[in-house]
Parts: structure tokens; C-alpha cells; sequence
């Protein structure tokens, strides 16, 4: 067929030798879209009612639910964070009582990072990494579901301890002694401690499963170098999960044995060691403020190449910086404990390290002013977020190169200086990107753009409160107020900024409440959005909002890294995937060549059945340590069923009401059983 | 119907290929690379709880045996013999597996279990070997923790390779559950090496550290 090579054939196979060597033929048809969409919907249609909604493996549906879930999440924490400025507004206070400041202050730490921070990146890249590579689903759609259910648990039991009045205490990093059996009796550590397990499952599965969707299921022609920088940033924050969260995960196991089978990692009188949590704790505690901010820089790189209207400056520094942040994050844990007894030799190594990271952070600010310099801008509210994260980061990077110092840090070391960096870099590394890639992407997840006048009030009154909460702190934190006192004397002379944060509080609560209303209203009157409202280079612009279960009606063929801009007038399609059952196409890691394809499972019951037999354990956990043996059982019968399960990859319907129909498609389709040929 | 346009078909590909053609050979690479990651930090807790100990393991203080606190090694040298024997047939499994073997498949996955069975038996003998209980002090802590969470893996790849066995005896020999076969094996090595070095820090940083 090589004579019929048009032009435009020609050059993409030469721009592209992959495609040549592996024989990859390009061919003219004629496209029944409407009939093939039709049959596609059918096969990857959602069931309904209360058992669809615990079968379904649909990433955007899994990825909605992370993203709705956490966002409640982040609303309770918002409110926790709401109580203590209440309680904190003006000296001898006595709203909250010390003991239920205690469980606030945690309970809104642990939900920011654990239910908030991490699941809601993961999900925003869940839901538009597949679509940004050109496939139907994830690679494993069912562990996916079954991530969303453990984490939904996990959170809810950490929840019902907190309204048991058995809510965790110790702070958001559960420092043993504190935290330990002999100074913290009672069930609120052990709850803590496990939701740790649940939280961390989830995110594990899903950084496998974001890891290989990205390798094995790219579209044909989108090679590493085409890959788009949120996707990029979302395999490398990935990658720091499946190397980090280990850590949190003995550093709890750790502590749940020494509270509940008395063993003695954390008991110095028995040859333990307190320090040793620090370590374990941090060695994962550091790596997860980039795996919230580096999914960030994601949001901002993507927002920033459509709304300069430009191909962004420094595609490669981009990525290698990020992969430089990656590694160097693993290498800062210590500068969170220089307040202990560390060798000299090794703080200095640490404060060296801490202050590297500012390299590939100021590579990145400088690549995005430049990619901002010379673009045509549209000042729209995901420009004004990213242009507002810019400004409150920066301010949050500085400071955390004065905490990088030793000396430095030992004077300020559990002040509101640092709960003022830890919320400059959060809430403006990540929170802001957030909402900036929230106005982004809500016409893809919902079909309707959300207000632009709305949103300039929402940004706006978060920018302002934001700065009004905790800049003062800064002040607060150097004046000598430290972290955690849950009211002060009015002779500390700290009323003043401390009323002005909490009369920020109310401003950045309306800039959020701004934002819920602005998204309720968009549902139902927002302006409908079209496939691509901003003109955007990324594949999942290249389909309906908000997307068909099956994505693409045909996969895509990718001709350059913006999809979009540097597609060709005909550029090809992929045909011949089977359309009555969900079938999906594999390449290469490195070049995205068609290897083979795959069927991807359909619904089942049994992710749910092991996230059930998942919280046997763990919850039951912290009262008996049979309870373990107990959901080991389970979980292998559950995992037993799974395995012998239905893939369901077939469309149900169809299967059962025509059994003919089936084989002509194959036959349509032209589908040789090639099934021996490895 | 719309005009012509160029499509790149993909109906005559194959379904299944081996190792890095597969998404589910890298899920299993994530898994162990995060199990990997969780061994390397329990031995890096192993060797901080031991600068707190001139003695290590600490001397016993009272019968069966004053002072003598080593860690026995019969029971664990034997281990690392069937974990590295039982590899052999899962080695022959992966092989036949490829070629579609069915027959060589089965005999060789009994073979594994029966390694996988006698390693978790032994393992119960080595829990024994340790002279101090999990509650006794942190050397207990460390070692039992370790050697439990091995045995997690021994037990959970022997379960699985269990299904698989149950798969190919009872259903068909299909060519994803031959893939699952040479992926099964690829954890099977695994949890056989990385015994090795845990093998030589728990029983010979007390003989020789």
C-alpha cells in the first residue's frame, strides 16, 4: 500500500521512523464514526443504580469521585481551619477547649495532606491522563476502583473517630513519644495511624496505575519527547509515591505495633529509638510536599502553553527539571528535624541540598516568564490563579531557603514562621494551580465554562484573604508565637495580626464559597463549552465535553508534542479495535509504537469485596491484632473472586441478546486470531 | 458515511505479547518497586536500632542458654536453599508458559508450591530461632518485623501462584493467564532474592557486624 502514501503520509512517516520500520501501514477508508460511536457506547456504557455505582471502573468516573470526595474533604478542613482562627482572633479565648484544639488542628492537617492534598492531584490526573494520551481507560481499571473504595474508607473512619470524640491529637506528624503508648492512651493515635495505611493504599495503586497507563498506552506517534508536561509531571509525582509512601507506611506500622502489640521500635528503655519516626517519617514526609506541588506544575505549564498561545519555552530543561526536583526531594528529609541532636557534617549536608532544590524551581519560573514573555496573552481566571501562584510561591520559596539554615531554623523552628512557609508553598504551590486548572478543565469534566466574572471574584477574594491569613504570620512567628497553643496572653501583644488573619480566614472562606457557587451555577446555566473552548493544544480537547465513556470514537495519532496545533490537515486515525468489547491499543515505552492490542476489563463487584476485606483489617486492626488474620482471609477470598471473575469487557447486552452479531463484527473488522504469536 | 480518510488499521495485531510488551509485567514492577523501597528502609531501621546496642543482639540473661543470643542458622541457611531451588521450577513454568506448555506448566507450578510451602514451614522454625520475642526489645522488633513481612510475600506469591495452578488445571490455557504465569515468576525470583541480603543482615551482622 506504500504507493498510496500521500504527502502528508509520507512526511509524518519520516518525521517518525518508528512507524516506518514497524511496517505500520497507513490506508484510506471510508468512517462510519456515527455507527461506531454508537456501538462503543453501548459496550462501555455505565451501569446504573446502587450496584453500577459500586462496580464501575471507569477512570473519569473513579477520577470525579477522588476529586468530589477530597474536595468535601478540603471543605472539612476548611472549616477546622475556620475554628481555630475563630478561637485564635483575640487573646484568652475560650471557644474551642485545649483538648478539642488538639484534634482540630490535626484533624485539619492529616485531612489537608492525606485526603486532600494527594487524592485530588491524583485524581485530576486519573481523570485527564488518559484522555491527554489517546486512550479509552487506565491499565488496570479495576485496582482503580479499588484505590478510590480504600480511600473513601480510610477517610471516613478517620471521620466517625472524630465525631466519636476519638479523634487523633498528636498532630498532623504524630511525633512518638506524643503519640506513643505511654503518653497517649486510648484509640485516637491507633485511627490515625491506620488511616495512614488506606490513604497510602490508594495513592500507591494509583501512581502504578498512573505509571503504566503513561508507558503502555500512549497514542501512536506521541513519543517521551511528545509527552505533555502535565503528564510528565504527573509520572514523575508517581514515581515519588511508589518511593516515598513506603516510608509512611512502616513509619505507622511502626507505631501501631508499639501501641498495639508492644513492640519497641520507638521505646528508647528497650534499645528504640524517637528519633527513628522523625527519620522514617520525614524520609516520606518531605517527598510528599513535592508530590502535591509537582502535580501543580503540571496545571501551570498546561495553562500557561494555552493561554500564551505559544509552545512553551524550554520543553526539555521543563521536564528534566522536574525529574531534578524529583530526585533532590529525597534528600531534604533532615532539614524537618534539625531542632535534634544531628552531627554537624550532616546538617550542613542537608541545608547544601535544601537550598539545590531552588535550581530546577528557578529553571521552571524562569522557562514559564519566558514562555509568558513573548505570548499573546488571554488574562483569563485560570491565568490569573497561575499568575497569583507564581507570586505567593515565590514568596514561600524564599523563606524556605531561610529555614534551610540551621541557625535560622533553630530560632524559628515550631513557630508560625513555618506554618506560614508550609501554607505559602501548599496553598500557593498547589491550592492555586488547583483552581486555576478547576476553570480550566471544568468545561472538559462538565460541558459548561464556569463564570469568568465569578471567577475573577473567587481568585481575587482568595488572593487577598489567602495573603491576609498568613502573611501576618511571618510577624506572628518571629514575634515568638508558637505553632499549636491553642489561645495566648493578651500581654504577647499578638492580638492584632492575629485578628487580621482570621478576618482573612472570612475573606478567603468567601472566595471559596465564591467558587462553589460559581461551579453549582455553571452545571445547569454555565455557557456550554464545545470540545475545545480555549483553543488548547492537548488531545483531551480533541473530544466531546464532557467526554464519552469511551473517550475517542477513533484513538488519535499523534504528529507532534501539541497534538492539536501541529496536527496534520489528514492526519490518520486508529481503526480496527473491536468496538463490542473494550479493547484498547498498547505501544512502546519510548516511542509509542503500536505493539498489540489488549482487552481491558469491565465492571465487577469484587474491587469493592477487597476494600471491604481491606477495612476488616485495618479498622478492626486497632482493637485486636486477629483482626488482621481475619481480613487476610477475606482479602484472598475476595482476591480469589476477583480472579476467577468475568472480565466483563464484552458489551452484556449485546453478548446476550445477539451472539451472531458478535462474530460478524469480528468478521467486519477483519480480526485474525493471531493470539500464539508473541 | 464521510469522506475517506487515513486510518492506520490494527485489527490484524497481536492480543498478548511478554514481559515489557505487557502493562500487567509493569504493574508487577510497581509493586515490587515499592516493596523494594519498603525492605531497603527496614534495613536501613535495622542498622540505626543498632547503634543503640554495644551488643547486638543484647546477651540473654537467663536459661536456656546464658549469652548466647545469635539467631540460629540451621532453619534459615536451609531456606535460602529451598527459595533458591524453588526457583528452578518456576524457571521451567516461565519457559513452558512462553512456549504453551500446558502439561509442563502444571507439574512445574505443583513443584513451586510445594517449595512455596515447605519456605513458609521453615519460616516458622527461623520466628523460633530468634532468641528474644517481638515484646522483648527493639532487636526483637526489628527482626520479627522483618522476617514477618517476607514471610507476607512468600505466602502472597504462593497464593497466587496457587490460582494459577487452580487456573490451569481447571479453565482454559489462555494466553493472558500465560502471561500472568511468566509475571507471577518475575515476583517469585524476586521474593527469593531479596532474601538473600535480608538473609545475611539478620543472621551475620550479629555474628560479624
Amino acid at each position: 500500500m506504500a504507493e498510496k502514501h500521500t504527502e502528508e503520509e509520507k512526511t509524518l512517516l519520516a518525521r517518525n521512523p518508528a512507524l516506518a520500520r514497524r511496517r505500520v501501514q497507513t490506508d484510506r477508508r471510508e468512517l462510519d464514526e456515527a455507527a461506531d460511536g454508537r456501538e462503543l457506547a453501548r459496550t462501555w456504557a455505565k451501569v446504573h443504580g446502587l450496584y453500577g455505582w459500586l462496580t464501575n471502573t471507569e477512570h473519569k468516573v473513579i477520577a470525579t469521585r477522588y476529586i468530589v470526595t477530597a474536595f468535601i474533604f478540603f471543605l472539612l478542613g476548611g472549616v477546622e481551619a475556620a475554628l481555630m482562627r475563630m478561637q485564635l482572633a483575640r487573646p484568652e479565648s475560650h471557644i474551642l477547649n485545649p483538648d478539642f484544639y488538639n484534634q482540630i488542628f490535626t484533624m485539619h492537617g492529616t485531612t489537608m495532606m492525606f485526603l486532600f492534598a494527594v487524592p485530588i492531584m491524583e485524581g485530576m490526573g486519573l481523570y485527564l491522563v488518559p484522555l491527554m494520551i489517546g486512550t479509552r481507560n487506565v491499565a488496570f481499571p479495576r485496582m482503580n476502583a479499588y484505590g478510590y473504595f480504600t480511600f473513601l474508607i480510610g477517610g471516613i473512619f478517620l471521620y466517625t473517630g472524630f465525631f466519636l470524640h476519638v479523634g487523633p491529637d498528636t498532630g498532623w506528624f504524630s511525633y512518638v513519644p506524643l503519640a506513643g503508648p505511654g503518653y497517649a492512651p486510648g484509640k485516637r493515635v491507633d485511627i490515625w495511624a491506620q488511616m495512614i495505611t488506606f490513604t497510602e493504599i490508594a495513592a500507591l495503586v494509583g501512581a502504578v496505575e498512573i505509571v503504566v497507563t503513561v508507558f503502555k498506552q500512549r497514542a501512536v506517534g506521541m513519543s517521551l519527547n511528545r509527552v505533555p508536561l502535565f503528564v510528565w509531571a504527573q509520572v514523575i509525582t508517581a514515581f515519588m509515591i511508589i518511593f516515598a509512601m513506603p516510608a509512611v507506611m512502616l513509619a505507622s506500622s511502626f507505631l501501631a505495633s508499639d501501641r498495639l502489640i508492644d513492640t519497641h521500635f520507638f521505646n528508647p528503655a528497650e534499645g528504640g529509638d524517637a528519633l527513628l519516626y522523625q527519620h522514617v517519617f520525614w524520609f516520606f514526609g518531605h517527598p510528599e510536599v513535592y508530590i502535591i506541588f509537582i502535580p501543580a506544575l503540571g496545571f501551570v505549564s498546561a495553562i500557561i502553553v494555552a493561554f500564551a498561545r505559544r509552545k512553551i519555552f524550554g520543553y526539555t530543561a521543563m521536564v528534566l527539571a522536574l525529574i531534578a526536583t524529583a530526585f533532590l526531594g529525597f534528600g531534604l528529609w533532615v532539614h524537618h528535624m534539625f531542632a535534634t541532636p544531628l552531627p554537624q557534617l550532616g546538617q550542613s549536608f542537608f541545608t547544601g541540598a535544601s537550598m539545590m532544590i531552588a535550581i530546577p524551581s528557578g529553571v521552571q519560573i524562569f522557562c514559564w516568564l519566558a514562555t509568558l514573555w513573548g505570548g499573546k496573552l488571554r488574562l483569563k481566571t485560570p491565568l490569573l490563579f497561575v499568575l497569583g501562584f507564581v507570586a505567593i510561591f515565590v514568596l514561600g520559596g524564599l523563606t524556605g531557603v531561610m529555614l534551610a539554615s540551621v541557625p535560622l531554623d533553630l530560632q524559628i523552628h515550631d513557630t508560625y514562621f513555618v506554618v506560614a512557609h508550609l501554607h505559602y508553598v501548599l496553598i500557593g504551590g498547589a491550592v492555586f494551580p488547583l483552581f486555576g486548572a478547576f476553570y480550566y478543565w471544568m468545561p472538559k469534566f462538565t460541558g459548561r465554562m464556569l463564570s469568568e466574572r465569578a471567577g475573577r471574584w473567587n481568585f481575587w477574594l482568595m488572593f487577598v484573604g489567602f495573603n491576609l491569613v498568613f502573611f501576618p504570620m511571618h510577624q506572628l512567628g518571629l514575634k515568638g508565637m508558637t505553632r499549636r497553643i491553642y489561645t495566648y496572653l493578651p500581654q504577647t501583644g499578638w492580638g492584632d495580626l492575629n485578628l487580621t488573619a482570621s478576618v482573612g480566614a472570612l475573606v478567603l472562606t468567601a472566595g471559596v464559597a465564591v467558587f462553589i457557587f460559581n461551579f453549582l451555577w455553571a452545571r445547569r446555566r454555565g455557557e456550554v463549552a464545545g470540545d475545545n473552548p480555549w483553543h488548547a493544544d492537548g488531545l483531551e480537547w480533541a473530544t466531546t465535553s464532557p467526554p464519552p465513556d469511551y473517550n475517542f470514537a477513533y484513538l488519535p495519532v499523534v504528529q507532534g508534542r501539541y497534538a492539536l496545533w501541529e496536527a496534520k490537515e489528514d492526519a490518520p486515525v486508529v481503526v480496527g479495535l473491536k468496538t463490542d468489547c473494550r479493547e484498547v491499543l498498547v505501544t512502546t515505552v519510548l516511542d509509542a509504537e503500536p505493539g498489540h492490542v489488549y482487552q481491558l476489563p469491565g465492571p465487577s463487584i469484587w474491587p469493592f469485596a477487597l476494600a471491604l476485606a481491606t477495612a476488616v483489617a485495618f479498622t478492626f486492626g486497632i482493637f485486636t491484632p486477629y483482626a488482621f488474620a481475619v481480613g487476610a482471609v477475606c482479602a484472598f477470598a475476595a482476591f480469589a473472586g476477583w480472579f476467577f471473575s468475568n472480565p466483563n469487557s464484552e458489551n452484556a447486552e449485546a453478548k446476550a441478546a445477539t451472539p451472531k452479531e458478535t462474530t460478524t463484527k469480528r468478521e467486519r473488522t477483519g480480526r485474525i486470531a493471531v493470539e500464539g504469536e508473541a | 458515511m464521510s469522506a475517506p480518510r487515513n486510518v492506520i488499521d490494527v485489527s490484524d495485531m497481536p492480543h498478548h505479547t511478554f514481559d515489557v510488551g505487557e502493562p500487567v509485567w509493569w504493574g508487577n514492577w510497581g509493586l515490587l518497586a515499592i516493596e523494594t523501597t519498603m525492605f531497603g528502609i527496614l534495613v536501613a531501621t535495622y542498622f540505626y536500632l543498632r547503634q543503640n546496642y554495644q551488643l547486638w543482639p543484647p546477651p540473654l540473661t537467663s536459661s536456656p542458654q546464658p549469652f548466647d543470643s545469635l539467631p540460629d542458622l540451621t532453619a534459615a541457611t536451609a531456606n535460602v536453599f529451598v527459595l533458591l531451588l524453588s526457583c528452578v521450577p518456576m524457571i521451567l513454568a516461565d519457559r513452558a508458559a512462553r512456549r504453551g506448555d500446558r502439561r509442563t506448566v502444571q507439574i512445574a507450578l505443583v513443584l513451586c508450591l510445594a517449595f512455596g510451602v515447605a519456605a513458609m514451614v521453615l519460616r516458622g522454625y527461623e520466628f523460633r530461632a530468634v532468641k528474644f520475642r517481638w515484646d522483648a526489645n527493639a532487636y526483637g522488633s526489628i527482626v520479627w518485623f522483618t522476617l514477618g513481612m517476607h514471610a507476607a510475600h512468600l505466602l502472597t506469591v504462593t497464593l497466587e501462584a496457587f490460582l494459577l495452578t487452580l487456573w490451569v488445571f481447571l479453565r482454559k490455557f489462555d494466553m493472558k493467564h500465560r502471561v500472568d504465569i511468566t509475571v507471577v515468576a518475575v515476583y517469585w525470583y524476586w521474593v527469593a532474592a531479596v532474601w538473600l541480603p535480608l538473609y545475611a543482615m539478620l543472621y551475620f551482622v550479629p555474628r560479624f557486624g
